[in-house]
């Protein structure tokens, strides 16, 4: 609608969210290896200083970045503008940072709560939470997934946002 | 564990998160038909067919499929465009078996929903289902 050209319309590179998701999306997979490698230790700070609890804490730090700094903040995204952007041309679109901005938010509240249960001492929780996570970042990296278009209008059929009926 | 079975756990969830990748894409931008109703309330009035979009608030395709729909309106004044957030009709949302957005409805004059477009779809996707809604008598659309 607006003459102007993409690349000056306000709003993020979409690659931008994508490139950060497949990083998260190996780490993900090494928490998982690492989880299913090691028997949950015995005591809180066992399986505090378990290799793979100690990855799922980086990830939960980041996601927590990314949900409260803003997407356009990320660690990542940094990454990507100074190494992988001046590779790729300019954008065809833009896209408003609420959206990866909202999945960071459901990343940490997915492998915090993973991450929490562990230390409580659940067996897998941190194996199930990041395998959780995974799916969501493989998709966002490999399909252009959208988690706020899926998964929103979900929490308004359950009747978990948004008006309720009268 | 054994590594081997290890190695297999991974693999197995890479592939099924590809296979979900694959349903979520073909499912994009596809078109189907419908018979419901909508409330003419939500409908632009001066239109014959209205492209009554559903979106929520964090969702990048909407605001493609935005642009793509304000386009046509504007172009065309027999067609209007209206976005509602799902959040404030989650009734609608049950009742018509939304399950993403953006899903764009077809809607004719009376609010019978004359097609249906999930994701966000190309211009070229949204004029060929507006075309097909004219010629199709409401009847037989659904």
């Amino acid at each position: 609608m607006s003459a102007t050209s993409p690349a000056a319309r306000p709003g993020i590179d979409p690659r931008g969210p994508r490139f950060g998701a497949s990083i998260t999306s190996v780490l993900l997979l090494v928490v998982i290896a690492l989880g299913l490698a090691t028997p949950l230790g015995g005591t809180l700070v066992e399986r505090l200083t378990e290799p793979a609890a100690v990855l799922q804490t980086l990830l939960v730090a980041l996601f927590a970045w990314g949900a409260f700094a803003g997407i356009a903040r990320h660690p990542y995204g940094a990454v990507f503008r100074t190494l992988i952007a001046p590779r790729l041309g300019a954008p065809t679109e833009r896209e408003d940072p609420a959206a990866p901005t909202f999945a960071q938010g459901v990343g940490l509240l997915v492998t915090g709560v993973g991450l929490a249960l562990h230390l409580a001492g659940v067996p897998y929780a941190l194996v199930a939470s990041a395998a959780a996570a995974f799916v969501a970042a493989f998709l966002n990296a490999a399909f252009a997934y959208c988690l706020g278009c899926q998964l929103y209008v979900l929490l308004v059929r359950a009747g978990l946002l948004g008006r309720k009926t009268a | 564990m054994d590594p081997l079975l290890i190695a297999g756990v991974l693999i197995a969830l890479v592939a099924v998160s590809t296979l979900i990748g694959v349903v979520v894409r073909a499912r994009t931008g596809r078109v189907r038909a419908d018979g419901q109703h909508v409330d003419t309330a939500l409908l632009d009035a001066e239109a014959e067919l209205t492209l009554l979009q559903l979106s929520s608030p964090v969702c990048s395709a909407c605001v493609a499929m935005r642009r793509v729909g304000g386009q046509i309106a504007t172009a065309d004044e027999t067609v209007g465009h209206r976005e509602i957030d799902v959040t404030e009709h989650p009734d609608l949302v049950r009742e018509l078996g939304v399950l993403s957005t953006p899903t764009t409805l077809v809607v004719d004059r009376v609010g019978r929903v004359r097609s249906r477009i999930i994701g966000a779809a190309a211009a070229a996707t949204v004029r060929e289902t507006l075309e097909d809604a004219r010629r199709t008598p409401a009847g037989v659309a659904a």
